[in-house]
């Protein structure tokens, strides 16, 4: 049987304004499962998330990641999404005067995924009502004013209507209330599939409910210390990140 | 020692007689007098005025460029280019259309006509309908500015307008004024008077065929609006790039008059632009709004004065700039508000865009205020394009150039929005569409080299 797609990460490094973030993180994510990557405030998710996409931001200073046999590293964030990666920002960046649905359609094109004009219309209505957002977000401007909630399913919509093959979700859970969370976690669950990789990063177990993840990770100073199933996240929720960490810090390097 | 000889046509006093000739007296006499304040009025210098430290128009020898381009010139393709233009953006627009040898074309007036509004060239209108020309180039005084003389002395043809009381004009007016080949100078002149409760739609174009013939524009609009009277106007600045253009556009408004000003300013080697709204009569307001878009080497200076001079008068400006290449803005407004002018509103906002290293702009607003009772303020941004918005469209997929075009697109949509005629607005867009994917619009496409 081939190998699926598989996000493998080894090793990485990465530093931002001359300060090392990631001291080697290990992460394999292949396609048809979701991971969940959790860790205290600070530990570099965010880091990884933005290095994976290829923000200019972030300096790799050692290690690897690559995406279906292609490596990543050398490639500009674009080229990135157009191998099947996608990130769902934990601050969703506001662009004035770029309407959602032009962006979207310039994203589809880019993607070489075009619709007929009608079609794409209807594909954007559809994915709207299920996630529950107001057909009027079709005509404003990317997260221009939005909420943090509507920003967050806005970043869902994205993802429905874009469909890439390695989804990094940054806390894309967090500041919704109760319906939108399960809103949410619905319209990750409905692209969820043999052909799609979920590196679910979150502080919240709640989520992982509704996505059944097939791994959990804890990332902590910029390396992922702890592994585990569910029943890891469930720990975390409840005795927080010192008995882990401590435990790790306590094992041989 | 050598003598030099003045060149046929040239800008010079043979051109000032040739276009007295045959104008009623009063006009004859202005002429002249203009012409007078012209060759005494020195050229302006960025270390004497004030206006024209950012600008230098020194290496500017006004008298080499020719005004009177003879016979030769034809203009045809080019008048043909100007029009599709207009049939582009404003299909239902009458259109009058001037060159160096004066009005050149004067179409679809017909519904204008019945209505009772009067279109013609500024010259008939010296000779029909003299107390209204009259009425608004007083507010454009020879004396005031040596290219405000020069103007006077030597405009022709260009396009003048009449709206009759309560007249609401019910197509817009397309002026359009084009010139072409190196060494032309040309005075474009775009006239509107809306009596009380009139409105209009005015369109106002200016542009040469694409390249960098070097040319001369001095233009100068000035526009009246009575008590009440409504007023759209639409400024398109689209010369080649090797076009020197220094414009007056001034409106006058009387009580309770609305004017829309929205201008666009595309070509040009340099430009200097005063956009000026005199708010007279008690309750008039004007939105002046503009959007510019500069690259190569261009010079790009724009100048506005808000002057608040009745009570509870409004005014607000928008101006969105994006340069690249080595490009340079400069903005200057000011905001007066006079002693009696109480509950005033004005507003002043410079947004500046640099798309490269090389590319400059800045803004300056000032605000003089005498009344104690008003509301003003301004701002000023410049910067570049923002890192994480590019990353965010990136991260979608989109490549960087189109992630930029998009950026710069929205970053102008606000102003664009205030376009008060769909069909410029819709053509501005794609203009500047072009100009952000690196296909400069400055002029025109058009076979003909000379007009
Ligand atoms: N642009 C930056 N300049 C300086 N330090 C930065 C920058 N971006 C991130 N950092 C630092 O890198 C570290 C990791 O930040 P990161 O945002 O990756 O954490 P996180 O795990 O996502 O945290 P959270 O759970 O709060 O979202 C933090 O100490 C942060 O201050
Ligand atoms: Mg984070």
């Amino acid at each position: 049987m081939p190998e699926r797609p598989t996000l493998v990460v080894e090793g990485l490094h990465a530093a931002v304004e001359g300060k090392e973030i990631l001291r080697g993180v290990d992460l394999r994510v292949p396609a048809g499962e979701v991971h969940a990557l959790m860790g205290p405030n600070g530990s570099g998710k965010s880091t990884l998330a933005y290095t994976l996409m290829g923000h200019p931001k972030y300096e790799v200073t050692g290690g690897r990641a690559g995406f279906d046999g292609h490596d990543l590293l050398p490639l500009s964030a674009d080229e990135r999404a157009r191998l099947g990666l996608f990130l769902s920002f934990q601050y969703p960046t506001a662009i004035p005067g770029v309407t959602t649905v032009n962006f979207l359609r310039a994203a589809l094109k880019a993607l070489g995924k075009e619709l007929p004009a009608r079609q794409f219309l209807q594909t954007l209505s559809s994915e709207m009502a299920t996630l529950k957002i107001d057909e009027g977000f079709r005509a404003r401007y990317i997260n221009d004013g939005f909420s943090g909630g509507e920003k967050k399913r806005m970043e869902i919509l994205q993802l429905a209507v874009l469909r890439p093959r390695m989804a990094i979700l940054d806390e894309t859970d967090s500041g919704l209330d109760i319906d939108a969370l399960r809103t949410v976690a619905e319209g990750v669950n409905r692209v969820i599939g043999e052909d799609i990789g979920i590196l679910l990063i979150t502080h919240y177990s709640r989520i992982l409910e509704y996505l059944r993840p097939d791994a959990v990770h804890v990332l902590h100073h910029g390396r992922v210390v702890a592994s585990g199933g569910h029943e890891l996240a469930r720990r975390i929720e409840s005795e927080g990140y010192d008995p882990i960490l401590g435990a790790a810090a306590g094992a041989p390097a | 020692m050598s003598i030099q000889l003045p060149i046929a046509g040239a800008v010079g006093a043979a051109a000032v007689e040739a276009r007295r000739a045959g104008a009623p007296a009063w006009l004859a006499e202005r002429r002249s007098a203009a012409w007078e304040a012209f060759t005494e009025l020195p050229m302006p210098s960025p270390q004497r005025d004030e206006d024209w430290r950012r600008t230098d128009v020194s290496e500017l020898r006004l008298e080499e460029y020719i005004a009177d381009p003879g016979t030769a010139a034809a203009g045809e393709a080019l008048l043909q280019a100007m029009s599709q233009l207009r049939l582009r953006a404003a299909p239902e627009a009458a259109f009058v259309a001037s060159t160096r040898r004066g009005l050149r074309r004067r179409e679809g007036t017909d519904m204008l006509d019945a209505q009772g509004v009067i279109i013609c060239s500024l010259d008939d209108a010296a000779v029909q309908h003299p107390e209204q020309l009259r009425r608004a180039l007083s507010t454009v005084p020879p004396e005031e500015s040596k290219f405000l003389a020069l103007w006077n002395a030597l405009w022709r043809g260009g396009c003048f307008v009449y709206v009759p009381p309560g007249v609401e004009a019910r197509v817009p007016v397309w002026a359009a004024h084009t010139a072409a080949g190196a060494g032309a100078a040309i005075f474009p002149a775009t006239v509107a008077v809306l009596d009380d409760r009139a409105s209009l739609t005015l369109i106002d174009v200016y542009a040469s065929p694409a390249g960098d013939d070097d040319m001369v524009s001095v233009a100068a609009t000035p526009l009246v609006l009575g008590e009440g009277a409504r007023l759209d106007y639409c400024l398109l600045q689209q010369w080649g790039m090797g076009t020197w253009h220094v414009a007056t556009h001034r409106a006058s408004a009387g009580r309770d008059a609305r004017l829309r000003f929205f201008g666009a300013t595309l070509g040009a080697r340099l430009q200097k632009a005063y956009w000026e709204v005199l708010l007279d009569g008690q309750g008039a307001e004007a939105t002046l709004t503009g959007i510019c878009f500069g690259d190569g080497a261009q010079h790009l200076d724009h100048q506005s004065l808000q002057d608040h001079r009745a009570p509870q008068t409004r005014s607000d400006l928008l101006l969105k700039v994006a340069v690249r290449d080595e490009a340079r803005s400069i903005y200057g407004g000011l905001i007066e508000v006079q002693r009696r002018a109480q509950q005033s509103d004005g507003y002043v906002q410079n947004r500046n865009l640099m798309l490269s290293r090389g590319a400059r702009a800045s803004g300056i607003p000032r605000l003089e205020i005498k009344a104690d009772d008003v509301r003003c303020s301004h701002g000023v941004t410049a910067g570049h394009i923002d890192n994480d918005q590019r990353f965010y469209l990136e991260s979608r997929g989109v490549p960087r150039a189109e992630a930029d075009r998009l950026i710069v697109r929205g970053f102008m949509q606000d102003a664009l929005d205030r376009c008060p005629h769909q069909g410029v607005r819709e053509l501005l867009t794609e203009l500047l569409d072009e100009e952000i994917a690196g296909h400069p619009v400055a002029g025109v496409s058009s076979d003909e080299d000379v007009a």
